[in-house]
């Protein structure tokens, strides 16, 4: 199941439209066609672990939101109404990052006209989630060979340092990798210059025209509503 | 701007060389910056898949791939693109003797094919044969220039006196060998009670070893990348762990150091206390201070104890500066001071060596030789035969997951040689 990546930045406008503007009922419309899409991709562990987490966040604000419980529960309910209102964008966001290649972002920007300079800084955006993930996982090894983890004694005591510990060398490690990547991509010619092309076929197909067309009536029945 | 027509580089971190997210697009990924028309492309991509043999490579993810495969994917989409000049930065450094061996073959196709390649190393013996010219750059200006056959033929120790790696492996090893002999004609002839003594301590030392069981790991049930049901290392010594890209050393390192694996594996480890020297430290110095940094993992916390520990290191002046301030050798060291506090009695290295000068591999050498004079046991996963030859005492292969082979580095140093560069 491969959606144009035009198609795919579209549900992600739309669907971080709903999120922010519509009543939730919409936000779990775009979620169900992203958990469908993430289903087809294989992408089954990540479709569960999110629901879970969603649906118990969901499930604590509704206990929580009528009681009387001072600062400390407003924090909590706080966290909890973002978790609740924010994830549906976030899981529309992880099937649009992690399905698409390169390649074919890059074609289809060109084909919508969109000038190098605007899309070169985003390829390289892309380009970096994936490893600054893989930064933190090994800077998160290194911290738990020491004896500090999220859950332990020491953590309560003084969240700050932990936040601290796990920061500061993610942070050194990150300017460096901006760094190389801006070199390696003079080195590789991606330059602004130059027209470029791509191996890829990108093309609206059937699929796309069902993912659009949904899109749209959503958007369609947000308006009428109001 | 057109120099990428015309330069192809390759780095020594394939970390950040990559664009793409999978293999093919990675190969094509040059050509389509070039703006060829894809037709073009296609032909130049399938051309460098036969001449590298990456057809098992193509349409995996780059995250999934060794350090090793990497390299050869980011040589390959540089080919494919045919620039004129070729800029290689320490290509070899990730790399084991076979795979080096392999690179040797690509930079001669290059040379073959009448191309300009430039490449700034620090292993000079594999490109012996292949270059033309090598020229020693000191305080930014070229100060020498030879033949390779010249550089030779100065000799080993006018080499290391620059701090140059050796030129020629089936010579160290003769050196080491014949070295070792003297030795042992010097402790026959000589002094045999000494020498009979050395045996009985040797003989009494390998008693103690340290056994590890159960050091088994899979990402899926029907592949294990990890299978080895007993491991032994010999107490206060260093043991080199070798193989190719790829074989599983780094998996088995983490699982040894409990960052791997099922709870039991963590909790065996954890209450074993291994510690792991990562390959990049600066992702284990966490602090402001190299005093913190060793006071961080102590229970109870000693300053004390904690500035002994880095004057054994020579660290104990910087024990104010902040560890991101200090060289590539001064934070190995402070990683090495946060695991002797930590209370580990193993201590894993993951190529501490790779891209380093000859003098820099000796003082790592010095600073693990002393390490396991202190008491501690240390493996070492490698692919740099001068260190090990310089400063392990035993040596175990691992292929596909598996122990294959576990030998004393004494009177095998031929074999280890032959086995790394794969003439076996």
């Amino acid at each position: 199941m491969k959606l144009d990546p035009r198609t795919k930045l579209f549900l992600a406008a739309v669907a971080n439209g709903m999120i922010f503007t519509a009543p939730l009922v919409y936000s779990l419309l775009m979620v169900a066609v992203a958990s469908i899409l993430l289903l087809l991709e294989g992408k089954w562990k990540f479709v569960c672990i999110f629901f879970f987490v969603y649906l118990s966040a969901g499930f604590f604000f509704g206990q929580v939101k009528n009681l009387d419980i001072g600062t400390s529960g407003t924090i909590i309910l706080a966290s909890l109404f973002l978790m609740y209102r924010i994830m549906p964008a976030c899981v529309v966001l992880y099937y649009v990052v992690t399905t698409t290649k390169v390649n074919e972002f890059l074609a289809c920007m060109s084909r919508m006209h969109i000038s190098n300079k605007v899309t070169i800084p985003l390829i390289v955006m892309i380009r970096f989630f994936p490893t600054v993930y893989d930064e933190a996982r090994a800077i998160g090894n290194a911290m738990r060979m020491r004896g500090i983890r999220l859950f332990s004694l020491r953590t309560l005591k003084s969240p700050v340092a932990f936040l601290e510990y796990r920061l500061v060398p993610l942070l050194v490690s990150i300017t460096k990798i901006g760094d190389e990547l801006s070199i390696a991509a003079v080195t590789r010619g991606l330059s602004a210059e130059t027209k470029r092309t791509c191996v890829a076929t990108i093309g609206f197909r059937w699929v796309d025209f069902v993912v659009c067309a949904y899109c749209i009536v959503v958007v369609v029945m947000f308006l009428l509503r109001n | 701007m057109a120099i990428s027509r015309v330069v192809g580089s390759v780095f020594q971190n394939p970390r950040s060389q990559f664009f793409n997210i999978d293999t093919d697009c990675e190969l094509a990924f040059g050509c389509e910056n070039l703006g060829m028309n894809p037709e073009e492309i296609k032909q130049h991509v399938e051309n460098v898949v036969q001449e590298f043999h990456l057809e098992h490579l193509l349409g995996r993810s780059i995250f999934n791939l060794s350090g090793g495969e990497k390299q050869k994917i980011a040589c390959a989409s540089v080919s494919a693109t045919g620039p004129e000049i070729f800029v290689l930065d320490e290509p070899s450094a990730n790399l084991d003797l076979k795979t080096i061996t392999d690179l040797k073959e690509i930079v001669s196709r290059w040379k073959k094919a009448g191309k300009t390649v430039v490449i700034v190393e620090h292993r000079l013996y594999y490109l012996r044969d292949v270059a033309d010219r090598i020229c020693y750059v000191k305080d930014g200006q070229i100060a020498e220039e030879w033949m390779p056959a010249e550089l030779e033929a100065k000799g080993a120790a006018y080499a290391a006196c620059l701090g140059l790696r050796c030129m020629n492996l089936e010579q160290l090893c003769e050196g080491m060998v014949r070295q070792a002999h003297r030795h042992d004609d010097i402790a026959s002839g000589e002094i045999d009670d000494i020498a009979s003594d050395k045996n009985n301590v040797i003989a009494s030392e390998a008693k103690q070893s340290i056994i590890f069981s159960n050091l088994t790991f899979s990402y899926h049930h029907k592949h294990p990348i990890l299978d080895i049901d007993r491991l032994e290392l010999p107490c206060g010594q260093i043991t080199a762990l070798i193989g190719h890209n790829g074989a599983g050393k780094s998996t088995l390192a983490q699982v040894l150091c409990g960052l791997l694996g099922s709870w039991r594996q963590k909790r065996a480890a954890r209450k074993r206390g291994t510690y792991l020297i990562m390959q990049d430290v600066n992702h284990q110095l966490f602090t402001e201070s190299v005093l913190d940094e060793v006071l961080l993992g102590m229970k109870p916390q000693d300053e004390k104890l904690a500035l002994e520990i880095l004057e054994g290191l020579n660290l104990k002046q910087y024990a104010d500066n902040h560890p991101m301030a200090l060289s590539g050798g001064q934070k190995q060291r402070v990683a090495i001071g946060s695991g002797i506090s930590s209370g580990c009695d193993v201590v894993v290295f993951d190529e501490p060596t790779s891209g380093l000068d000859y003098r820099q591999m000796l003082a790592v050498s010095a600073t693990l030789k002393k390490l396991a004079a202190s008491g501690k046991t240390l493996l070492v996963i490698t692919h740099d035969p001068e260190f090990i030859l310089n400063s392990c005492q035993s040596v175990v292969r691992m292929e596909h997951g598996k122990v294959v082979e576990q030998y004393p580095l004494s009177g095998n140093e031929n074999q280890l040689i032959k086995t790394m560069t794969g003439k076996l």
